[in-house]
């Protein structure tokens, strides 16, 4: 027999390997998943121009180009030409400013909404689920009832309660926030106090079904407090949900801001946001439907990017999409 | 069966009653009254009004009456007209009904024959194309939509009226139901698609098959049937949607619906038309619900109660 030289199993190089690969957190794995879903960067990307352009605009003349509220007679519904880009209106004001300002106010309305609608249900969310089972059932009655009402006119009613005060802040006294007057801010609270409320129970369906997780009760298990388990534990872990569901969020909010502009009861003249805009162009269609136009197509890709978007960070963020 | 759904009717009036008690104080915070136009009246015949209306009662008081008033059924008198707030929301919702059941009809059968479509072709053209459809119409509220197809289909081609509503005249009905058809129908699409992929991969659809039944029959009979469920769950609250929310179609079209004359009614503080109206939607939107949580048990026999 041939004593040939057999070589022996050897161990398999482990810590080789495996230090070859990077090592990636949840974030980072989702950010590259993302990364790759070209039409989520691509509505990423657009929504980030569209801020950075209305934002330019707001601050610099040479963005701007001409005063969003400047009136000029002699050059009404014109064609969209080298000095104006998008055509005037029927006042003579340049819509290339008209629509970038409007742009801007109804980023303002559906982010500080959400900004609202998020505290509000998070914190509602969270009572719900952590208090006792009398807090649960009070909060998810309320829940219940504010699903009863009619949103849209629940807002139309609550605007005009909040409307027309002489308070400060949210409304016409002094002080005022920069940038944010009080008008904003009462259509900003009177959507935002109808919409939280499926928040408050996506929060709290994700607190109860992780109370019941194994990694829960390892933490309760090694000594931490509670407030230190929804802190660290559990608040991270439905972190994905919840901006998940922002994303989604943002679009309707600015839908009901500008559907309420649509009917009349958006925010006072000279200020116009996308929905005033289409408002007033609806009823110069016949003339000039650009004006029209114009405001539709930033709707249109503000809802499409912000739904796009949505949906790449849902495939992101969801272990159990995973490929 | 029959007493749950007795028990969920008795559990709607506690409902009610909070919805009632939360619009009538927060109406009653709107600055200003329903007297108070842009030419100033007489304190007497201000006062006149007001007693004529039961608005020189304390606030308590009116409350109390306009309960009392509600088991009745009276809903009290629009202050603008002069006439009983039952009668005005009878008169207006017809239309709102009328046109918020046909873009119902648009979701239900565009919907789901576009939902099915695509799941029977997954990944195929017919597929690609439904999705994109689903896709785009999620994204275009109705008052965009509104102003395009106007501007395209009445304006350019003359297909169709600019404004107005009119059943069974198509010039007047196909634009505002698809305007308002559009949305829901994207979303039934998407949803039947979805239950549909998951539903045509379990086993019983392949004991139908294995059993020789016809490719269309699986389809309809077995796979729709069962993924109908979640289709349902959307469909109530779709439905209350439809009928309650269509003011922007109505103001877009100039349709004398329920909806604008709710806008109206808050802009001149009408108070007793503002009641009626939030009330009425608010006994829809649950009727719908209880309706929805009923036919799942019609649906799915797995469901008792």
């Amino acid at each position: 027999m041939a004593t040939e030289q057999q070589t022996i199993a050897q161990p398999f190089d482990f810590a080789g390997h495996q230090l070859s690969s990077k090592q990636r957190g949840l974030w980072n794995q989702a950010f590259v998943r993302l990364s790759r879903n070209r039409l989520a960067v691509a509505s990423g990307t657009l929504l980030l121009l569209l801020v950075v352009v209305a934002l330019l605009a707001a601050n610099f003349d040479v963005v701007q180009r001409h005063e969003p509220s400047a009136q000029q007679y002699t050059n009404i519904n014109g064609k969209p030409s080298g000095e104006y880009w998008l055509g005037t209106d029927p006042l003579g004001r340049d819509m290339w400013a008209r629509v970038l300002d409007a742009t801007l106010l109804s980023l303002k309305v559906g982010l500080g909404a959400e900004a609202v609608v998020l505290f509000l249900g998070i914190a509602v969310g969270l009572l719900a689920a952590l208090g006792t089972r009398w807090t649960d059932g009070a909060l998810m009655w309320f829940t219940d009832l504010a699903y009863a009402f009619p949103d849209l006119l629940m807002i139309i009613l609550l605007r005009q309660v909040l409307f027309g005060r002489d308070w400060p802040i949210v409304g016409t006294g002094s002080p005022q926030i920069p940038g944010m007057p009080g008008y904003l801010l009462v259509t900003i609270l009177a959507i935002s106090f109808v919409s939280w409320v499926t928040i408050a129970r996506l929060v709290r369906g994700q607190m109860l079904s992780l109370k019941q997780q194994d990694f829960i009760l390892a933490a309760r298990a090694t000594g931490a407090t509670e407030w230190r388990i929804v802190r660290a534990h559990m608040l991270p872990n439905s972190l994905s949900t919840v901006i998940v569901a922002v994303t989604f969020g943002i679009p309707t909010l600015i839908f009901a801001e500008a559907s309420l502009a649509f009917v009349g009861l958006g925010v006072p003249a000279p200020a116009a946001s996308l929905g005033t805009l289409i408002n007033d162009g609806y009823d110069n269609l016949l003339a000039n439907n650009l004006l029209v136009i114009w405001p539709a197509i930033i709707v249109a890709s503000l809802m499409l990017c912000f739904t796009f978007l949505g949906d790449g960070l849902r495939d992101a963020l969801d272990p159990r999409t995973r490929k | 069966m029959l007493v749950y759904a007795i028990r969920r009717l008795v559990l709607i009036v506690p409902l009610l009653v909070a919805v009632a008690t939360i619009t009538f104080f927060l109406m009653h915070t709107v600055q200003g009254g329903p007297f108070d136009q842009d030419r100033p009246i007489s304190d007497a015949t201000r006062a006149n009004l007001n007693a004529r209306y039961g608005l020189d009662e304390p606030l308590p008081v009116q409350y109390v009456t306009y309960l009392v008033n509600l088991t009745k059924l009276d809903l009290g008198i629009s202050f603008s007209n002069d006439r009983p707030v039952r009668d005005v929301i009878g008169e207006r919702f017809g239309i709102s009904m009328q046109l918020g059941l046909s873009a119902f009809a648009m979701a239900l059968i565009l919907g789901l024959a576009l939902g099915v479509v695509s799941s029977v072709y997954q990944n195929g053209a017919l597929d690609y194309v439904s999705v994109f459809f689903a896709t785009i119409g999620a994204a275009l509220p109705s008052f965009i939509l509104a102003p395009i197809i106007v501007i395209v289909f009445a304006v350019e081609f003359g297909w169709f009226d600019v404004l107005g509503w009119e059943l069974f005249n198509y010039k007047k009905m196909v634009l505002p139901t698809i305007a308002l058809g559009t949305l829901p129908t994207a979303y039934v699409a998407r949803i039947t698609r979805a239950s549909m992929l998951d539903v045509l991969r379990q086993d019983y659809i392949r004991t139908a098959r294995s059993k020789g039944v016809s490719e269309f029959l699986v389809v309809i009979n077995h796979a729709l049937k069962n993924a109908m469920i979640p289709v349902l769950t959307i469909l109530g609250p779709i439905l209350a949607g439809l009928i309650t929310g269509s003011f922007i179609v109505e103001r877009a079209f100039s349709i004398p619906g329920v909806g604008f004359t709710f806008v109206t009614s808050v802009l001149i503080r009408d108070y007793g038309v503002i009641m009626g109206i939030t009330l009425f939607y608010a006994t829809i939107i649950a009727l719908m619900n209880l309706c929805v949580d009923l036919l799942y048990g019609v649906v799915d026999p797995r469901i008792r109660y």
